[in-house]
């Protein structure tokens, strides 16, 4: 009997050894952006959500570290923060794209963080002015006049996705960027200064169902609600346009990133991604960002570095052509 | 003093303008114009100045803006300035190489010493008064995080 | 809508509500005073808190803590030449100078009140343009907000010494400050301008590190250099004894007051312009009351009108702000970006509805700028002896205690050591213009307006060629530029006139 007790007293320390503790302990989330913008309050909503699900229930507090875009969050994740599981991060969905094009100031490898997952899908949709003739994709197609669509600047899919509808597929849009933000833009619509814009669908959702613009092409994400819209990589002329859009498109699905940095315990990174996909699928959650206007949609950390892998194995040819389109940006 | 300064800085502007304009000059055009418009008057604005301060006989009119006071003789002015500078890079020196929570409690303590030449007792007391202040606000409260020194292993913080 | 106006009231004097705004008044007293504390980035942390509070407590709450950042940021300038806020560094010129003078208490009594006449009006104004305040924003297009940003920039005219060779220097800080806005990634061809391969200047300059070396170091440099208080050797019970001195300024120039907070409101209603402008304009305009050259060479030497107009234009924005934030969902400022995640976490979607529907919602928030301010500005005064004591404590006190928050305050915006080069970069700079007599107003105005003046035009050439100009809004704008500039201009050879 007492060789069971014995065998029982070995491998209790193993069990207890296997689950990460973080009593007492501050958890960082370090977010690449400002307060006030989307990935902050995703963030922020974590930091109050993530502690019941994490053993020992730390505190969970954020820290901005806005700047080059979010590539001096990733660099720090990447080379500064320690692998002890008490440093998250979260950054601009785009940046494995700036890795992929050679962005100055990279120190970063996507693949090797160790990543947690994603909190939402963004599924990108261009929408124009409700009073526009144009009622959907194949009569915008056939327009005369060019369409003004107003945009942020390159880097953002305000301005990316409809520069790829306007070279790739020959859609006679004018592109006219330079507007602070996406709210402003909105602005300019109702002014009648532009006559759409490309975005969230979440962010457009409130002017969609107001009837100020419609909702005309998605990109490759779905999402409830746009599911009839027809997909821009459909109407590609060539395999290589299509590449393209479906290189800008990749991301989405990996929208609102975590990771943590890279040679973390195996153990850490289970009870994250645990406490993160148990956080995300709760739907009094769900239902609370609903309010606050944005989606929570849970994407897993291997399915978000399966999607990385192809997106960083793309062929040079096709990263050159895409470099001609798509900069890196905000 | 006051011209030297003014001269100081209208051929900074000058360089400045220049090499603005210089590196310019290969952007692709909308990115170059601004620049370009800004850049070039100013090149010419600053060597308007920089001549004026040549050739003006008479002190041009000072800006309505604050004038440094004039109570001391200059070289006490000139000394203590620098002292001034020196304390500020210092501090900052010292949060590099302590970080923020440890700099703040030395620098304090070093300065009511040194500049301030005040007692051991109080020196600690007021230090570990604003040190707690500090502390409470920016850590317990606000949760805000301050990275380790580089004496301390953390390299980050740029 | 008058019942929706009283209903508004009522809601805010709920003791629920009406705890939680002084709540946030208190929290925000705090933040304004610091300046190692961002009201945005307060407001950010302050969110989670509001999760489960009604609509009419969490703005009480929200708002409370945001309309009085203005008015203690006020203070922390005009004692110490410390920018408070971003938003409070214009006050610092004349208001830091009274202190110096020994006259902190009249300087705080005239920027208290005018705060508090400011924001009367902004929630006056935001009352006011509810029924046309559609179609009133709806006028502000790119071309106009251009235009706008010209006028902004004319003022760098006001803000210079007489003289030829004044405003060649003016225009020289201006367009320095124009050439630092072009720095970081432009928006139409995402180019990397002059960033000096570094990341951190990708997103351009910070404009709260700038102001803070900008402003707070010269002085710094100079509490060293005197050895002694800020008050230098004014007498202890002359420095609290001026703020009903204070107050009575604010009456005495009334239209001046008055003018400032429309300039201030009017800002705020345009988003795009951002907050930091109005404090220049209005000290701008302020400094052209100045009757004759003498009088205006007092500017930045302690003029209680330096005081009065930055004061006015920075509280009668907030209520401005709202405006587009609550008709179009459209934020002025970061700030109000915050209070807009606010608004959707209580289900409340700004628009059309926030005018009609929810009226009395919208009325509240009125009633909350006016309360808080109120309450603020009281409560101000009772703290004022305490605060002037301030004053009078030996400098090599005050001056670690400073410079700590200083550098606080910079590194805090965002988590880089680099914010704190940038500070020390243009600590160096402001020590050295003011050494040399150069304005460093004009910097600030065009760092401030750069992007957004080029942003502005190159949306109006891509979407309008050149039929923009034409537009009457436009025009009446560039008369107003023209005239801006050619005001001091036309003063100076007016005194010449009657001088000789």
């Amino acid at each position: 009997m007492k060789w069971k007790l014995a065998l029982l007293g070995a491998l209790l320390p193993i069990v207890a050894a296997a689950q990460p503790n973080f009593a007492g302990k501050t958890v960082t989330i370090v977010v690449g952006y400002k307060p006030g913008g989307g990935y902050d309050a995703t963030a922020r909503m974590l930091a109050r959500h993530l502690p019941d699900r994490l053993p020992g229930k730390p505190t969970v507090i954020v820290q901005n570290m806005p700047g080059g875009n979010s590539i001096i969050a990733a660099n720090h994740m990447y080379n500064v923060a320690k692998p002890d599981g008490l440093t998250l991060g979260t950054f601009n969905r785009n940046l494995p794209i700036a890795q992929l094009t050679k962005v100055q100031g990279v120190k970063y490898d996507m693949l090797k963080f160790a990543w947690i997952g994603s909190a939402a899908n963004e599924a990108t949709i261009l929408a124009i002015r409700n009073d526009l003739p144009y009622k959907n994709f194949e009569e915008l197609r056939k327009a005369k006049e060019p369409v003004v669509i107003g945009s942020t600047g390159p880097g953002a899919n305000t301005h990316d996705f409809p520069l790829l509808l306007k070279d790739l597929l020959s859609l006679n849009l004018k592109i006219v960027s330079g507007y602070s933000s996406s709210a402003d833009i909105m602005l300019a619509v109702e002014r009648k200064e532009v006559d759409g814009r490309a975005g969230s669908y979440n962010s457009l959702k409130p002017f969609i169902d107001r009837k100020l613009v419609r909702p005309i092409i998605r990109a490759r994400s779905n999402e409830a609600g746009i599911e009839q819209l027809p997909i821009d990589e459909s109407f590609a002329k060539t395999p290589r346009a299509k590449a393209i859009m479906a290189l800008r498109s990749a991301p989405e699905v990996i929208a609102r990133p975590y990771v943590l940095p890279p040679n973390t315990p195996a153990d850490i990174v289970k009870a994250y991604r645990d406490a993160f996909a148990a956080t995300i699928k709760d739907p009094a959650l769900v239902a609370e960002a609903q309010k606050a206007q944005f989606d929570l949609d849970y994407t897993s950390g291997d399915e978000a570095v399966k999607v990385l892998k192809e997106v960083l194995s793309q062929p040079k040819d096709i990263v050159d052509e895409f470099s001609k389109y798509v900069k890196f940006g905000e | 003093m006051a011209k030297q300064t003014s001269l100081g800085l209208a051929l900074a502007i000058m360089a400045l303008a220049a090499w603005g304009i210089y590196s310019a000059l290969d952007w692709p055009l909308k990115s170059k114009l601004f620049p370009l418009v800004i850049a070039i008057p100013l090149f010419c604005l600053a060597a308007a100045e920089a001549l004026w301060v040549f050739f003006a006989k008479d002190a041009a009119a000072s800006a309505s803006d604050f004038k440094l006071s004039q109570d001391q003789s200059p070289e006490v002015a000139r000394r203590r300035t620098a002292l001034a500078a020196g304390w500020i890079v210092g501090f900052f020196v010292l949060v590099l190489l302590l970080g923020f929570p440890i700099a703040v409690a030395a620098f304090v303590f070093v300065y009511l010493k040194l500049q301030g030449k005040e007692g051991w007792l109080f020196s600690a007391v007021f230090t570990a008064a604003v040190w707690f202040f500090f502390y409470g606000l920016f850590d317990l409260v606000l949760h805000m995080h301050f990275p380790d020194g580089w004496l301390f292993g953390g390299f980050g913080g740029f | 809508m008058l019942d929706a106006f009283v209903q508004g009231l009522v809601l805010v004097l709920q003791w629920k509500a009406f705890a939680f705004m002084l709540a946030g008044i208190f929290v925000g007293f705090w933040v304004g005073l610091l300046p190692g504390l961002g009201g945005a980035t307060t407001l950010a942390l302050m969110l989670p808190f509001i999760y489960n509070m009604q609509p009419v407590e969490a703005f009480a709450f929200l708002l409370g803590m945001h309309s009085v950042v203005a008015t203690t940021g006020d203070i922390t300038s005009i004692l110490f030449g410390v920018p408070g806020e971003a938003t409070t560094a214009a006050i610092i010129l004349d208001g830091h100078a009274m202190a110096k003078k020994g006259e902190a208490g009249r300087a705080l009594g005239a920027a208290l009140a005018s705060s508090l006449v400011g924001a009367l009006i902004g929630a006056a104004a935001l009352a006011a343009a509810i029924p046309v305040v559609r179609p009133l924003v709806l006028t502000f297009g790119s071309p106009e907000l251009f235009m706008l940003a010209i006028v902004g920039l004319a003022f760098i005219a006001s803000l210079s010494a007489q003289g030829a060779r004044g405003m060649v220097r003016g225009f020289l800080a201006g367009g320095l400050g124009l050439f630092l806005a072009m720095i970081g990634q432009d928006p139409q061809a995402g180019m990397a301008r002059y960033t000096l391969d570094t990341l951190y200047l990708w997103q351009g300059l910070d404009l709260v590190p700038v102001l803070v070396g900008l402003f707070a170091i010269p002085e710094i440099i100079d509490l060293v250099v005197r050895g002694t208080s800020i008050a230098g050797d004014a007498p202890a019970g002359r420095i609290n004894r001026g703020a009903l001195e204070g107050v009575k300024d604010v009456f005495r120039h009334f239209w001046l007051t008055i003018r400032c907070a429309l300039i201030g409101t009017f800002i705020g209603i345009t988003p795009g312009l951002g907050g930091a402008v109005a404090q220049w304009m209005a000290y701008g305009h302020a400094t052209q009351s100045a009757r004759t050259p003498e009088e205006r060479k007092g500017f930045g030497q302690g003029d209680v009108r330096g005081v009065i107009g930055p004061g006015a234009a920075c509280n009668s924005k907030e209520g401005g702000a709202l405006i587009p934030t609550i008709a179009f969902g459209v934020p002025g400022s970061t700030s109000m970006a915050i209070l807009l995640g606010g608004f959707f976490l209580l289900g409340l979607v700004p628009g059309p509805d926030m005018l009609t529907k929810h009226l009395d919602v919208t009325f509240s928030l009125v009633w909350t700028i006016v309360l808080a301010n109120i309450i603020t500005v009281a409560a101000c005064f009772l703290l004022l002896n305490r605060l002037t004591a301030l004053t009078a404590i030996q400098g090599h006190l005050l001056v670690p205690v400073v410079l700590v928050l200083v550098f606080i305050g910079s590194y805090t915006s965002n988590s880089s050591y680099a914010d704190l080069i940038v500070t020390m970069v243009f600590g160096a700079v402001g020590y050295f213009m003011v050494v040399a007599g150069w304005p460093r107003a004009p910097l600030v105005l065009g760092l401030v307006l750069g992007k957004i003046a080029e942003n502005y035009l190159y949306i109006s050439v891509a979407r309008y060629d050149a039929a923009w100009l034409g537009r009457p809004v436009v025009i009446v704008l560039l008369v107003i530029a023209v005239g801006v500039v050619l005001y001091p201009i036309v003063q100076a050879l007016r005194a010449r006139r009657s001088h000789g």
